[in-house]
């Protein structure tokens, strides 16, 4: 009876043992999940994705159905599934408020300080070696994910662009192929073409001059849903 | 009484001579020797030869072998037994519940693999990365300086400093 009881414990042990190896090794086991899309397309929705996957993850687009296959570990599943979930939704309203303003260093008994209208980034102004603020101009404009847009910002400055995705991931929205131009004779001379990311509900100020210029161009841009 | 020495000198195995049995049962010394010489000394000198048991030999033998088989018969009720359904069936039911708990440990862990839908459970995913306000840039005499902003949320600053900029801006 012994020598059975022992067998039964060490059959107990073994299996246990194995049980609880597998637990220890669970949390550091991948899955695999797939996402199917409705609204995005699954190669745009990878690049989304790519920088919440690990090292030891990997992503596999299924053209025909329209989905991703994602193999990574159960934590970063998650946040890749609440990023993907946020991400597969219908064309998002995006409104853009911005304002174009002019720097410009000048002697400082004739420099004139932010006013009011930008006494909101007057903090961040001061740290440019410009000293003197003017506001050319300010507007507004709604769009949608994949619509152009065009930004008419008096003074002679305009910009166009078309509205890219929404990137739940850090939260920004893409404005690609933002080209501004200026007015000259009759004729808009383009300045740059840049692309950019801009995070919902933050001020961003995108300046631009010469090297060493005594003058710059602000376009201070506040995205929001 | 014979003495010892006639005893010694007489004495011869099996045999029942009276006064030779007689020394034997009154002097040990002289039964050690005998015994020695003839082991049954010991029952004829008690008279087990004359000896007849309660309702006679057949009675006590038949039951002398009843008490054998009693005996028999417990011992067979009494043997441990090698095969025993109890612990047999309690062995398989540990064995069962354990099988059964990795069983379904494994299975749970088999439907974490197994892709689920996406469910309509609202979530919030934000900050995970960060990218470049300025992603890219048509010029190649660009330089694009990203300043950090002076408080959490606040004002995003970046410069972009391109020598094909005109200098009137």
């Amino acid at each position: 009876m012994t020598r059975r009881l022992l067998f039964a414990l060490m059959a107990l042990a073994l299996i246990s043992g194995t049980a609880f190896a597998d637990a220890a090794d669970a949390g550091k086991a991948l899955s695999v999940r797939t996402f199917q899309f409705k609204f995005k397309e699954a190669d745009k929705a990878a690049v989304v994705i790519k920088p919440l996957v690990s090292g030891e993850g990997s992503m596999a687009i299924q053209p025909s159905s329209n989905s991703l296959v994602v193999t990574d570990h159960p934590d970063n599943l998650k946040a890749i599934a609440a990023a993907l979930q946020q991400y597969d939704a219908p064309a998002r309203n995006v409104r853009l408020s911005v304002r174009l303003v002019g720097a410009s260093r000048v002697d400082p008994s004739i420099a004139v300080e932010p006013g009011a209208e930008l006494k909101d980034i007057a903090t961040e102004l001061s740290l440019l070696r410009f000293n003197s603020f003017e506001r050319l101009g300010e507007t507004e404009l709604q769009g949608k994910e994949g619509e152009p847009g065009l930004l008419d910002l008096a003074s002679g400055y305009r910009a166009e662009f078309k509205f890219g995705e929404y990137d739940p991931a850090s939260d920004t929205i893409r404005l690609n192929d933002f080209r501004l131009s200026r007015l000259q004779n009759d004729q808009l001379v383009p300045l740059y073409k840049a692309t950019l990311n801009l995070k919902l509900g933050r001020t961003v100020i995108v300046g631009a001059t010469k090297p060493q210029g005594q003058r710059a161009l602000m376009i201070v841009v506040v995205a929001k849903r | 009484m014979i003495s010892c020495r006639d005893f010694r000198a007489g004495f011869t195995a099996a045999t029942a001579d009276p006064k030779m049995l007689e020394h034997v049962r009154g002097c040990d010394l002289c039964l050690d020797h005998a015994a020695a010489i003839d082991p049954d000394i010991v029952f004829r000198a008690i008279g087990g030869g004359e000896l007849v048991p309660p309702g006679g030999v057949d009675a006590f033998v038949d039951d002398v072998m009843r008490q054998v088989r009693v005996r028999s018969a417990a011992n067979v009720v009494n043997v441990p037994s090698r095969f025993s359904w109890r612990k047999l069936s309690a062995a398989a039911a540990m064995a069962a519940g354990v099988t059964g708990a990795a069983l379904v440990y494994h299975y749970e862990r088999g439907t974490r693999v197994i892709p689920p839908p996406v469910t309509d459970r609202p979530a919030v995913v934000a900050n995970l990365t960060t990218k470049p306000v300025v992603e890219t840039y048509e010029s190649e005499n660009a330089t694009i300086v990203e300043v950090p902003a002076s408080e959490p949320g606040g004002a995003q600053v970046v410069m972009i400093f391109d020598e094909s900029l005109p200098s009137d801006l």
